[in-house]
């Protein structure tokens, strides 16, 4: 007796300490009552002012739509993904969601096409090429809510002192500039190489497309390709030349970018929300913005569209949800959202309103000339994980055609 | 449910108090008498403990998609692919060297630090207080203290380094898997201590003093009195510290997570954070739970061991 009840406090014990991590789902659902419709919307948090934001489009739609309750849930990004995937798993799907990848879902059936939850005026407002990469076979799923582009953004002081005139156009200027920039040395560096796992593979994209290669498309991945092997032995030749900052591969964007801000690193890749976090930190920060530089010096911008996606949760929501999609992207409350996250506009109607706006025109301009993620396919979520987890090792020295084959290994297996 | 098990404790807690007290029916019945004071804690467990294991070895055995959509059993080929993945190994094998570092040098230093803390010395109050100061610190509070401290370009503790000569220019520590790894090691042992040094000191008060007087008596220095009289009579408040140790320091996340969670590959990890990258990365629930249950196994396996070895329970 002494001795089982030995043993079962030992397996209690053991069960209490390793379960913190095992589940943490099994959240509730918000039902609606008294003849009322309760949505659920869940959204990513982009800044400090998302929250406040999504409160006041919520309250006007609520005010147009009486009869109409909107729950609001905003994740952060990092968690956004391992929140839904709970939630739908525990058949709790939210109604609505801002996300990125929605291909999955789709495949999955839980989702409503596109011209189910919006008005075909509403449709019909998309700019085509984003349209496009929101559909899977010709179906439109997700309704894409913001762009955001890349553009180089250069630190004119560093390279006026390092001796460079002009900002480069191609990869070979890039490197020369780059390493002038870093010759200057006391802590700083030509070009700010992200590599580290938080967007990981939005630099490699970067340089995989800028080199005539890519990712591939909604039917297959293609990353072990000699496109791709040549911009990454590039990646590793900036590397080597001691052009880009170091320890690359395990460097996150977000800290990078404010040592950018601050003033120690000629030339990184950065965002529309860049240009305000500069005004805000260090606005005397002497920069411009220019192209990226490709191999050749062909045009090329990443362009990154996120979604709103809604989940087929049983037809009485259907009518909100279609409600709810057509006040959002109404012009007005459409361009107030956008302007005040800083990104790109996708509709028509949206890119005209904000057509005068100058922090906003650099990236409009590089728009036309966008390749996206092939975040249709349905093994994108893969390729993205195993960018974030593997690409890095490029910058630390690793055979370049391992580490391709080894993310387009893990990519292949879904 | 509530009112009927009340019910019956009043009649049989009546009973109970009739009878004498080493009475003739033992395991059973003793039970069913106690059921009513040891359910609630019996629910609780059932509710966090039981419940969600069981679904997480459910979830183990079923093909996930990666939206969370249930496709079906799958039988072991989430352990398979777990076998397939040629890392695992690497992983293992750093999760045997986290633990065991960690929860002997943090045993070591609080051994030490608990018999400084039972001298008397003026303002050993105020030292005692301070070395619970990680305790209450939030973990990953603590770890991003030092993670932002260890940043190449702002950081200060690179700062400091390259100040005083030991390097000469600023260096990534949490950049490159094994310097993040002794980093990891050092915030673990750092937030580890509070608890076990105040369990060895717990420990230390109860040896009492005639034993102690006894030895000095019979001529034993003070190394021979330290090891042959105080240490044995520490076993069971070293028992607890180092169970309650081994088993959060496998499970621990939040430190490695921050230190070594920018590094590419799989060089820094352990069973935990791999759990952690096959949920957020790779969106592998399956999996992950697969590798979860492996992980539950371990320490059932550890802990098992360490019971029949060690005997913590048994009396001094």
């Amino acid at each position: 007796m002494k001795r089982s009840l030995r043993f079962g406090a030992v397996i209690a014990t053991a069960a209490v300490a390793s379960m913190t991590l095992a589940s943490c789902g099994f959240g509730n659902a918000g039902g609606g009552s008294d003849g009322d419709t309760t949505i659920d919307l869940l959204v990513p948090s982009y800044s400090d002012g998302t929250q406040a934001l999504w409160e006041k489009v919520i309250d006007g739609f609520e005010d147009e739509n009486p009869g109409i309750t909107v729950n609001l849930e905003v994740q952060s990004w990092d968690n956004l993904n391992d929140v839904v995937t709970t939630k739908v798993q525990g058949g709790k799907a939210p109604d609505i969601m801002n996300g990125g990848p929605f291909a999955g879902f789709a495949a999955d059936g839980l989702l409503y096409p596109a011209e189910d939850v919006v008005s075909p005026d509403t449709l019909a407002d998309f700019q085509k090429s984003f349209a496009d990469n929101a559909s899977v076979d010709g179906v439109q799923y997700g309704l894409p809510l913001i762009a955001s582009a890349r553009t180089l953004f250069v630190n004119n002081a560093l390279l006026e002192q390092a001796g460079v005139t002009t900002p480069p156009t191609t990869w070979d200027e890039l490197l020369d500039a780059a390493t002038k920039v870093s010759d200057l040395g006391g802590g700083v560096y030509g070009y700010g190489l992200p590599l580290g796992s938080e967007e990981a593979q939005a630099e490699s994209a970067i340089w995989f497309y800028g080199g005539g290669g890519g990712f591939g498309d909604e039917k297959e991945i293609t990353i072990d390709t000699p496109e791709n092997l040549a911009a990454a032995k590039f990646i590793q030749k900036m590397v080597d030349a001691g052009a880009t900052q170091p320890d690359a591969g395990a460097t996150d964007r977000t800290p990078l970018i404010d040592v950018f801000v601050q003033g120690k690193i000629g030339m990184i890749e950065a965002l529309p929300p860049t240009v305000a976090q500069i005004e805000k930190d260090n606005p005397d920060l002497d920069y411009s913005l220019v192209p990226i530089p490709t191999k050749d010096g062909e045009p090329f911008t990443l362009g990154v569209a996120d979604h709103m996606m809604a989940f087929d949760n049983g037809k009485d929501k259907q009518e909100a949800i279609t409600a709810f999609m057509d006040y959002l992207f109404s012009t007005d409350v459409y361009v107030d959202w956008v302007t005040t996250e800083k990104f790109l506009p996708t509709t028509v109607s949206g890119g005209e309103a904000l057509a005068d706006d100058e922090a906003l025109a650099p990236f409009l301009e590089a728009l036309p000339n966008a390749a996206f993620y092939p975040s249709t396919n349905p093994n994108w979520s893969a390729t993205d994980g195993a960018f974030k987890s593997l690409v890095g090792q490029l910058a630390q020295g690793k055979d370049a055609k391992a580490v391709l084959a080894e993310i387009q290994a893990k990519s292949d297996e879904g | 449910m509530t009112a009927s098990l009340t019910g019956r404790t009043s009649r049989e807690g009546a009973t109970a108090d009739r009878r004498p007290r080493r009475g003739e029916g033992t395991s059973l019945r003793d039970l069913v008498i106690a059921l009513p004071w040891i359910a609630p804690a019996l629910l609780l467990i059932l509710g966090v403990v039981i419940f969600p294991a069981g679904v997480m070895f459910y979830n183990s055995t079923r093909d996930i998609s990666q939206s969370g959509v249930d496709r079906g059993p799958a039988g072991f080929e989430n352990f398979q692919s777990l076998l397939d993945f040629a890392p695992i190994w690497g992983v293992l094998a750093r999760t045997l060297v986290w633990v065991v570092v960690v929860v002997v040098l943090t045993v070591l230093i609080s051994l030490a630090l608990a018999q400084l803390l039972d001298k008397a010395f003026p303002g050993r109050q105020l030292v005692r207080m301070a070395v619970i100061i990680p305790w209450a610190a939030s973990v990953v509070m603590t770890t991003l203290v030092v993670y932002y401290g260890l940043d190449p370009f702002y950081g200060i503790i690179n700062e400091v380094l390259v100040n005083v000569g030991v390097i000469e220019t600023p260096y990534g520590w949490t950049k490159n898997a094994p310097s993040a790894f002794a980093w990891s090691i050092a915030i673990a042992v750092f937030v580890s201590l509070p608890f076990t040094t105040y369990t060895i000191l717990a420990g230390l008060q109860t040896v009492p003093a005639e034993v102690l007087e006894a030895a000095r008596m019979d001529g034993a220095g003070r190394t021979r009195t330290y090891f042959s009289v105080i240490l044995p009579q520490l076993r069971s408040a070293l028992a607890v510290a180092i169970l309650i140790n081994i088993i959060n320091v496998f499970n621990s996340l939040p430190i490695l997570k921050v230190m070594t969670g920018s590094i590419p590959g799989y060089e820094a990890d352990t069973i935990m954070t791999l759990i952690f990258k096959y949920i957020q990365t790779d969106h592998r629930i399956d999996v992950a739970s697969a590798l979860s249950v492996v992980g539950f196994v371990i320490v059932l396996a550890i802990v098992a061991v360490y019971v029949r070895v060690v005997r913590p329970m048994r009396e001094v």
